[in-house]
């Protein structure tokens, strides 16, 4: 299955990784001021993102070198191996802030509900690119992919890590449209998911999420509670002004004002100090690095490579889109990271596989089945 | 691998890809749903950065930097001799800070459990200033002792919000001496606030109330520091960013002599008198003493005086809050025949050697006026009538003189208007006149009247302030001086920015010679064989004075009662007025006791005292001297 062709070094998309090496240097840089001053204590979590970061630069090195096409083949097996992970978390997994979402694997600790956002891509992907339907999907074929999100969705939600789980259902409605599906399926959709919805708000969502959704409408009425974190989140990218107030010089999250800041509000530290042109260049090399990843989904070989790498783009562009519109102050806190900039081994991780595997469809584009046959 | 439905890579090449091209173009669509999120994140960026971005630029200052005002110590208080009288000591308060804490339910319950408090008050507190800002320091406890300081200093991380405040407080060395003249300081009010600069006051700031600490409030108060320091969210302070030292307030050096006033304090309280003690410099107007008794309980207020404490002073039956110096207002009594005798030798219608005859009363019109002494003097001349004050000879001066011309007299020592003196509420007192009469009264002044007057019963009132100054103008020769009560004022520096000097408000014209007269006949009340104020003599030094008996009431059904039988409220008050040395007078003193009867026996022994502690020095040397003298004369022989 080890294919190296002299080929693949020449179409290898040198472009996209200087894109994404400029979103990572920048993204750490980021954080080593949202985590200063370094605690005395333990490795400092900008030096911890960065071994993560060489650990996964290497990883994708590693899955280069195999055709994207073998996760056919494997994507079951995976899927089951991360449904065994997510079972084995709430047995035994490490709790942090009420929730369950971590196994201990000793050197770090992983989170398998991230594994869980990329493993649902590569299976949707799979089976859709599988399933053709010229004219659209009937309601009987949406089932199954249904049924693969559901687990894994009910899962995580358990943890309970509504954000993410929101992410597999953002990323199963996404995929599925990009699909396209017949219009009863679209109105079925709806409706059970309204329905859903309405349950969920009464029955599922626990006391402090819906707090969270109410504080969303006014955080000014009741600054030291629940709407503390989206305004001082608002404070703090709003006083970097036009051209922030400098590297290392944010006082909002040096003096703690900002909760979170070297993770889920990691943005908000790039925003103080660097400013609206600062935060323009830099959001404008991050979709710059999703146009080029639609672009890599443009000139994809087969459908599955489209699929694939559509649904890395969507996954990195949700999370960014749901971060970002709640670091400024337009979505409640939900818990879902920055791809690249938050501070998280596991979405780190994640996030540097799904570009991986972009560069791996990328690297293959030209390679048809006749040359499979070809070179057999 | 049969799971996923092929048997290998090469049967999924095979696949169909006819519609990649119709997938692709959805892909598109795609790329103008990033763009549309894009453009709301630019926008809201826009938004938040540049149209708002001085609004959270601000907002992110107010949030890190602390301003907090430093108290500034407040001018000390001193007296004629440089003793401290009041000064100030750190103290420490217990403040919360609401807008550091996080959950101000849960650190007031671990606040009142560590340190063993009632939660109840400290709830109190908070909802006393719910209305003010997050931000403003709300006091929970005042004045904390060494223990519980302490204990907050060491644990302070387990109190975010809460925080230790030093503020100076007053120390009032001498207790409560002279605390109607040095006033008391308070919790600025919502009046008191609103009428004043609000850039040099804000609520909870302390505030003179009363007295010189109210009056000299601007020479006192200082200047207030401030410290802005970068706080993090948890209310912890990172780095001081800017001190500025507080300044303290001006000096106040008094005329008031706390020796002597202590001396006149102790003396009046001991005898449980209600009353008031003035002494004065009489060349000069200095105050050297101005007490008034019962004193006020100044450490009471301290803090904020409880209800219970304020309405014990209301309903004292001695009314402690009136400084009854200036503030309340006597019949003179006797005291003033001086005034009488001066307008009787000025009109002409007496002179030294004038002789009245005293049976023990007057016959006027239909009514009989007794003397004080109902078996009469006899023939009396002015100076027997001054010494035994003899009321039957003052009679005949003021029928004489008239009612117009005894007021007239009186203005000039200083009876009927305000002394100027620098103390609150003074009064004016009252010196009666036929035009006064007819426009108060509406009616017609009657003759009779003016004998009463003229023994300085009837309408007249006065201040015991204005019967020392009315000595003092005899013992000075007729020169009416402002009574003053600051020495100096200094700024910390040691710059003197005023300094006492004397003020001369108007002088006696016409014969001097004339006070001569009275002065002799005050002299003989005190050093004569039959003066009514024999008790008051002192060994080496000459004291020239008068006695007075002021009428409370004039009721018949108490005529005949023994006088500790009288209901103490229908008592009458008792005077005494002197000057010493009666050969060149350097202080007056006068003596009101309230209820006190006697002026000689009761108001005496106060001012004879109050002499023997100013002459105390020359006369221990003089004894020395006279000591010394014997011994020389014991070995010549």
């Amino acid at each position: 299955m080890l294919r190296i062709d002299r080929r693949f070094f020449h179409s290898f998309d040198w472009i996209f990784l200087v894109l994404v090496l400029c979103v990572s240097s920048m993204a750490l840089m980021n954080l080593y001021s949202a985590s200063y001053p370094p605690s005395p204590w333990g490795i400092p979590p900008f030096l911890k993102q960065c071994y993560l970061f060489l650990f996964g630069m290497l990883a994708v090195l590693f899955i280069l070198f195999f055709d994207y096409k073998i996760l056919h083949f494997w994507n079951y097996p995976l899927y089951i191996f991360i449904i065994l992970l997510l079972v084995l978390v709430l047995l035994i997994g490490n709790s942090a802030g009420g929730a369950q979402r971590w196994v201990n694997l000793g050197l770090f600790k992983l989170q398998p509900s991230e594994l869980a956002k990329l493993m649902l891509v590569v299976t949707l992907a799979s089976y859709y690119s599988r399933k053709e339907q010229s004219d659209g999907y009937e309601i009987k074929a949406m089932i199954t992919p249904v049924l693969l999100t559901l687990v894994p969705f009910l899962l995580i939600l358990k943890q309970p890590d509504l954000g993410t789980a929101l992410m597999l259902g953002i990323i199963f409605v996404s995929m599925t449209i990009f699909a396209k599906v017949r219009w009863q399926t679209y109105g079925l959709g709806i409706i059970l998911g309204s329905s859903m919805g309405v349950f969920a708000w009464f029955y599922l969502l626990r006391d402090y999420q819906k707090r969270r959704i109410e504080t969303l409408l006014n955080p000014d009425k009741d600054p030291m509670g629940q709407g503390y974190q989206i305004l001082q989140s608002k404070i703090a990218v709003g006083s970097g002004g036009v051209s922030g107030k400098g590297y290392l010089e944010g006082t909002q999250g040096h003096l703690h004002f900002l909760p979170e800041r070297h993770t889920d509000f990691a943005f908000a530290v790039w925003g103080e100090e660097r400013g609206f042109v600062g935060s323009v260049f830099f959001l404008g090399v991050y979709f710059l690095m999703l146009f080029w990843g639609l672009y890599v989904a443009m000139t994809a070989r087969d459908r599955f490579g489209v699929f694939l790498s559509f649904g890395v783009v969507m996954l990195i562009f949700w999370q960014a889109v749901i971060n970002l519109l709640m670091i400024l102050g337009f979505l409640p806190v939900v818990g879902i990271p920055l791809p690249l900039v938050s501070y998280g081994g596991s979405s780190l991780l994640t996030t540097l596989l799904s570009l991986g595997i972009l560069m791996n469809v990328r690297m293959r584009r030209f390679q048809t089945g006749q040359n499979i046959e070809k070179m057999k | 691998m049969k799971w996923s439905g092929y048997k290998n890579l090469e049967e999924l090449s095979e696949h169909d890809d006819a519609d990649l091209d119709l997938l692709k173009r959805r892909i598109t669509f795609a790329g103008l749903v990033i763009i549309f999120f894009m453009a709301i994140i630019f926008g809201r960026l826009w938004f938040l950065q540049i149209h708002m971005g001085e609004e959270y630029r601000c907002r992110a200052d107010n949030n890190r930097v602390r301003m907090r005002a430093i108290a500034a110590p407040r001018g000390n208080i001193l007296d004629a001799k440089g003793r401290e009288m009041v000064t100030n000591r750190p103290s420490f308060n217990v403040v919360l800070v609401r807008e550091d804490s996080n959950d101000v339910d849960k650190l007031l319950k671990k606040l009142a459990s560590s340190l063993d408090l009632d939660i109840s008050v400290l709830w109190e507190k908070i909802r006393e200033a719910s209305s003010k800002p997050r931000h403003i320091p709300i006091r929970l406890l005042e004045d904390v002792d060494w223990a519980t300081l302490a204990y907050v200093e060491n644990h302070n991380q387990e109190f975010p919000g809460i925080r230790i405040e030093t503020v100076p407080a007053r120390v009032y060395h001498y207790g409560n001496l002279a605390a109607h003249v040095i006033g008391y300081l308070g919790e600025i009010s919502k009046k008191e606030l609103a009428a004043r600069n609000s850039d040099i006051y804000t609520g909870g700031d302390l505030i003179g109330k009363m007295g010189l600490e109210r009056l000299h409030e601007e020479d006192l108060r200082g200047e207030k520091g401030s410290s802005s320091s970068e706080v993090n969210a948890r209310g912890f302070e990172q780095q001081l960013l800017k001190n500025i030292e507080p300044l303290p307030g001006n000096d106040i050096q008094l005329t008031i002599d706390a020796e002597l006033q202590k001396v006149a304090e102790d003396l009046m309280d001991s005898e449980d008198k209600a009353g008031a003690v003035v002494a004065m410099e009489v060349k000069t107007g200095r105050m050297l003493v101005l007490a008034s008794n019962p004193v006020l309980p100044l450490d009471q207020f301290l803090g904020g005086i409880s209800h219970k404490n304020w309405n014990a002073i209301l309903e004292n039956p001695k009314h402690p809050l009136i400084n009854k110096v200036v503030q309340a207002m006597y019949p003179p009594g006797s005291t003033y025949k001086m005034i009488t005798a001066m307008a009787g030798l000025t009109a002409g219608v007496i002179n030294a050697d004038t002789v009245f005859y005293c049976p023990g009363h007057l016959k006027f019109g239909k009514r009989r006026y007794h003397c004080w002494k109902r078996s009469g003097h006899g023939a009396v001349n002015l100076k027997r009538a001054i010494s035994e004050s003899c009321d039957v000879y003052f009679y005949q001066v003021g029928l004489r003189v008239g009612v117009d011309k005894l007021a007239e007299m009186a203005n000039k020592f200083g009876l009927g208007h305000k002394s100027g003196i620098e103390l609150e509420h003074e009064k004016s007192g009252l010196t009666p006149t036929k035009a006064w009469k007819k426009k108060r009264r509406g009616q017609k002044w009657q003759e009779g009247e003016t004998l009463s007057v003229a023994i300085g019963q009837g309408f007249n009132l006065v201040t015991p302030l204005q019967i020392c100054l009315m000595t003092a103008t005899i013992a000075n020769g007729g020169k009416q001086l402002l009574p003053q009560v600051i020495e100096k004022v200094t700024d910390p520096a040691g710059k003197v920015l005023k300094q006492f000097k004397p003020v001369v408000v108007s002088e006696l014209k016409g014969d001097k010679a004339l006070l001569q007269q009275i002065r002799e006949g005050m002299e003989e009340v005190v050093q004569g064989q039959r003066g009514t104020a024999r008790q008051v003599r002192i060994d080496g030094v000459t004291i020239a004075g008068k006695t007075g008996t002021a009428q409370v009431v004039r009721l018949k059904q108490y005529k005949h009662l023994k006088e500790e039988d009288i209901p103490y409220k229908y008592r009458d008050h008792a005077w005494f007025t002197c000057y010493a040395p009666a050969d060149d007078p350097e202080i007056a003193v006068t003596v009101l006791v309230e209820h006190g009867l006697h002026g000689g026996s009761v108001a005496g022994p106060v001012a004879r005292a109050l002499l023997e502690s100013y002459f105390a020095e020359r006369l221990q040397k003089a004894a020395a001297v006279e000591e010394a003298k014997a011994e020389a004369a014991g070995q010549e022989r």
